[in-house]
């Protein structure tokens, strides 16, 4: 299966993966969001109802039961957590290189 | 207090009903038009999204996150498609979207529903087409809709009395399938003009 086609992930679909490696209801997604981004990234509810039902079109998240009848309950699939940790090497790539070109000791006149 | 009106652009409707609010109007129902109940003057903040459900437990499920993160679910069914919202709780955000894509797919959905009605006013016209209900033909000879025998051959007062008296039920028969048509023109119409907000608004 290729996986890349989901990358790069964008920043919001990134932390609501994120907020799903526990199980949770939309509203406690928002919440996890908030909290994991340091309060910059804030998921208005219209916005996380179109999120949930793509990611569920994609199978990166699955429904679970729960005991809450009027709140549908999510979490991240097994599809889901390889395509987080490819996104993450990516940016973990990324992160590497402009440290190593941008900071002052290995700085750009050494490459 | 009832309304009947009719918008493509659901911020101009939005505005509509802040407005409608600020002049103490307030939202009950739209089932064919808006109903609305006069109260106080308010400064409301009032959104709109575009869904439609196949389970009842998914539209619960849709309110009840709005209803968490402070929206007011004022009007709208599991199949109306247009449902509305009421901030009610200051501490969150004024929008319920947080991103230009997500806010103007909504006219995507509005501009498929008007698309798939479009689709669906088809079959009927096949139909009329097949039963001769629509006969292209009347449109060249317009004289095949009148049935009163020896209409034609008549003169005088007793012809124009005929021929004034069958008139209206000659256009029935002629032209009343012609409200198929016009309303699949007018369906792709909203639906180009939704899609068309569509496109504007995704960036």
């Amino acid at each position: 299966m290729e996986l890349t086609k989901y990358l790069p992930l964008t920043e919001t679909t990134y932390y609501i993966l994120l907020s799903l490696l526990e199980p949770a209801h939309g509203y406690i997604m928002m919440q996890k969001v908030e909290q994991l981004s340091n309060q910059k990234v804030k998921i208005a509810a219209g916005t996380m109802y179109g999120a949930i039902e793509n990611l569920l079109k994609q199978q990166l998240i699955q429904a679970v039961e729960s005991t809450d009848k009027r709140r549908k309950t999510y979490v991240i699939t097994e599809k889901g957590k390889d395509v987080l940790q490819l996104d993450c090497e990516r940016m973990k790539h990324i992160v590497n290189v402009t440290e190593k070109l941008l900071s002052p000791i290995g700085g750009i006149e050494d490459v | 207090m009832y309304r009947l009106k009719f918008f493509i652009d659901f911020e101009k409707e939005e505005q509509w009903l802040n407005q409608m609010a600020k002049n103490g109007y307030h939202l009950q129902s739209t089932s064919f038009g808006y109903h609305f109940q006069r109260g106080k003057a308010e400064n409301a903040i009032i959104k709109i999204d575009f869904r439609k459900f196949k389970k009842k437990e998914d539209f619960i499920d849709y309110c009840t996150l709005f209803e968490d993160s402070g929206w007011k679910h004022l009007a709208g069914t599991k199949n109306s498609g247009i449902q509305y919202f009421q901030k009610v709780d200051s501490s969150y955000e004024d929008d319920i979207f947080s991103d230009a894509y997500s806010k103007a797919s909504r006219y995507k959905r509005y501009a498929n529903t008007f698309f798939e009605l479009a689709i669906s006013f088809i079959p009927l016209l096949i139909v009329f087409y097949l039963t001769d209900i629509i006969d292209p033909k009347a449109l060249i000879n317009p004289k095949e809709l009148y049935l009163t025998p020896g209409l034609w051959a008549k003169t005088g007062t007793s012809f124009w009395f005929s021929f004034l008296f069958e008139t209206p039920f000659a256009l029935m028969r002629g032209i009343a399938w012609s409200f198929i048509p016009v309303t699949i023109i007018l369906y792709l119409f909203f639906g180009y003009k939704s899609n068309k907000l569509y496109l504007q608004n995704r960036e």
